[in-house]
């Protein structure tokens, strides 16, 4: 079963093709790697993938659907009725105080309070002029376009892809360096956690239902990746080496079926990066199909199933690590032609 | 914070003395407690403003205008010449209500902006509610301001009105209750969207949280807040005040309250609402009297301590930035194990 799927992606900034018409498949189970001298454009493969930045022209299907906000009839009644409500409220607010003088002013010293009289006095201000009729339809447009950006703009995010199953961990490490190792792994949950707002601000059971399952899912997560002692530390003063491991635990959270990892053995030393790789095939285990990003030749040999080689943005080889390690393309993109 | 045992005792149970302290307080008289009051509500307005620029990151500067749109909805909804006459209770909440709808509205076209250019936005925002409100001189009669506003009352009891106590106590427990709200919000799901949200944008983004709605949600309950606050005001003022009261000063004081005490900490919000107000409303109200009582005052506006505010007020800003960012009370609330920044290396 294909997990993931790059047709024809191409990634543009102005005049730079970072990602040049770049097309393969991740099957479920495997481990992938994406490889490639800087700049090669690994990463914004990554961010392409994970609606960061939505590709220039092709598409990136995740289980087979492109991730993205249909236009449902919901959302264009949605779009009418901001329309039609900022229309309104636009009126009557430039109007505010003539409205005010002829409803409740004039007849305030009337007992009981005339209601009916005042609501059509205030009907009658509203005749349509051009006081009441150009604000009305600019406002209606100004809400009602707002609206439609708004959805546009959050047609295709990273949000979005996350609750479809793609987590991921970022090349510089982008933890919550306020927050506890164990709330860092909650925010990593996000995806699967349904309390409103009001159960938390009054302590309603669903919230403490959620609270005790969470934290002991995350506390089980923590204990995974090896820190289960640490839960209670703040995430910015955890060692380095740590907070490589938390961010792999907060993507676990989200239950993905396809995590990436950029570049998780940046920094790391040989033994680092071998209880790395017990760790990536841990993972593999739980049935998480796992695409990283590596420089370490070590680790991106000894664990990755196929591998797929970019330079200049240009898939340029991909294959088994012994098919990858006799290719000429992939030896010149990294060593240079050999001279004569 | 030392190690030294005297201070960690008065760190860990500073609270719980400072609440005994206000609930012994009133029983010694009056004068102090009317005092202490107006610091429970601009205590509560801070905590609306922590909500936003503490817990989400996001730099009001027009708290004062929320507070503002309560304390004039609060006035509209219960003032004698107008026909709603609602009555405390149903006046604060309509003020809640009125607030946070104004904090979505200027959320809305804000939504993708942080930090200097939000700011700006509120800013300008600030200075428009205060001259909407002068120019709606039908609704709230300009700067005559609307009164007279209800007076808190305490649903099923009966008190003669020159009565403070039940006042100073009804405002202490509201206050209480924002505390709890804001302390519980904190702790749940949505507090850890609020500083996930203000940490790392994009990492929070990637965790299937949406800006665009955490920000909403905090702008509306931190807006319900400061509203809430302004209505108290109002009410134990029995006058919405003028406009111009609401004005950026207004908004730089709380703000002020939010920093000094820590941002991102309901303790320090409380620790900052008693000094900045305290200072203002009972230090300083003080000396002055006692100044004049001893002659020392003269036509010297320098000799008038009242009039050192805002001197005072920005020194103890540059003396804090300097000396100590994050706030009399930090907002970490968690012991970090090593002191030894972890950044190294972060950027392979």
């Amino acid at each position: 079963m294909t997990v993931l799927e790059l047709d024809q992606v191409t990634l543009r900034f102005g005049g730079l093709t970072a990602v040049n018409n770049v097309s393969f498949r991740v099957e479920k189970g495997d481990i992938v790697a994406v490889i490639g001298p800087n700049g090669a454009g690994k990463t914004s493969l990554f961010n392409t993938i994970t609606g960061i930045y939505p590709p220039t022209t092709g598409r990136v299907l995740i289980n087979h659907a492109v991730v993205e906000q249909p236009a449902t009839l919901q959302n264009k009644i949605q779009w009418t009725i901001i329309g039609v409500v900022t229309a309104i409220a636009v009126t009557l607010a430039l109007n505010a105080n003539a409205i005010w003088d002829a409803a409740i002013n004039a007849h305030a010293i009337t007992s009981p309070f005339p209601w009916g009289q005042a609501f059509n006095d205030a009907c009658r201000v509203l005749t349509p002029s051009a006081w009441t009729i150009i604000p009305g339809l600019v406002g209606g447009f100004v809400g009602a376009s707002g609206a439609w950006n708004a959805w546009r703009t959050a047609r295709c995010s990273p949000d979005l892809v996350t609750r479809v199953g793609v987590a991921r961990t970022f090349q510089n490490i982008r933890l919550f360096r306020e927050l506890s190792a164990r709330d860092n792994v909650l925010v990593g949950m996000e995806p699967k956690l349904h309390s409103r707002a009001w159960d938390g601000a009054f302590r309603l059971p669903p919230h403490f239902r959620e609270q005790t399952e969470a934290c002991a899912k995350a506390d089980e997560l923590l204990a995974f990746v090896n820190l289960g002692e640490v839960a209670d530390v703040s995430a910015g003063s955890l060692p380095y080496g740590h907070q490589r491991r938390l961010e792999i635990a907060r993507a676990l959270a989200s239950q993905p079926s396809l995590l990436l990892l950029d570049e998780p053995a940046a920094g790391m030393n040989p033994t680092e990066s071998a209880s790395l790789m017990l760790l990536i095939r841990k993972i593999r285990e739980l049935g998480i199909t796992v695409l990283l990003i590596e420089h370490d030749m070590k680790v991106v040999m000894g664990i990755s199933d196929r591998i797929v080689v970019l330079h200049y943005g240009n898939k340029i080889a991909e294959g088994t690590p012994a098919e990858i390690r006799e290719n000429p393309a992939v030896i010149e993109a990294y060593l240079g032609k050999e001279a004569g | 914070m030392s190690d030294h045992p005297t201070i960690k005792i008065i760190a860990r149970f500073w609270p719980h003395a400072l609440l005994a302290i206000v609930l012994v307080l009133p029983l010694f008289g009056d004068a102090i407690a009317t005092k202490l009051t107006p610091i429970m509500v601009f205590a509560i307005v801070g905590l609306g403003l922590n909500v936003v620029a503490g817990f989400t990151g996001l730099l009001n500067l027009g708290a004062a205008a929320f507070m503002a749109i309560g304390a004039y909805t609060f006035a509209i909804c219960t003032v004698p010449i107008y026909p709603f006459q609602i009555g405390f209770w149903p006046g604060l909440g309509v003020a809640i209500m009125v607030g946070a709808v104004a904090g979505t509205i200027l959320a809305l076209p804000a939504m993708r902006l942080r930090g200097d250019y939000l700011a700006i936005v509120t800013l300008g925002f600030g200075e428009i509610i205060t001259d909407v409100l002068k120019n709606l001189d039908a609704i709230t009669k300009g700067t005559q301001g609307l009164n007279p506003v209800a007076a808190p009352e305490i649903p099923f009891v009966t008190y003669s009105i020159s009565a403070y106590k039940p006042t100073y106590y009804l405002y202490l427990a509201l206050l209480l209750v924002a505390i709890l709200l804001c302390h519980n919000m904190r702790k749940s799901r949505l507090g850890r969207q609020w500083i996930a949200v203000r940490d790392d944008e994009l990492a929070a983004r990637s965790m299937g949280i949406s800006p665009a709605r955490t920000k909403l949600i905090a702008f509306a309950i931190g807006s319900g807040l400061c509203a809430f606050g302004g209505a108290m005001f109002a009410s134990l003022n029995g006058t919405s005040i003028e406009p111009s009261f609401y004005d950026f000063q207004q908004s730089v004081v709380i703000l002020c309250i939010v920093i000094v005490g820590g941002m991102g900490n309901v303790k320090g919000v409380i620790l900052g609402a008693l000094i900045m107000v305290g200072f203002n409303s009972i230090i300083l109200v003080n000396l002055t009297e006692w100044m004049t009582r001893n002659g020392w005052t003269g036509n010297n506006v320098l000799a008038t301590p009242s009039n050192w505010k805002f001197m005072i007020f920005g020194l103890a800003l540059i003396l804090m930035m300097r000396l100590r960012p994050q706030g009399l009370i930090p907002a970490q609330d968690v012991e970090p194990v090593t002191q030894k920044p972890a950044t190294a290396g972060a950027t392979p």
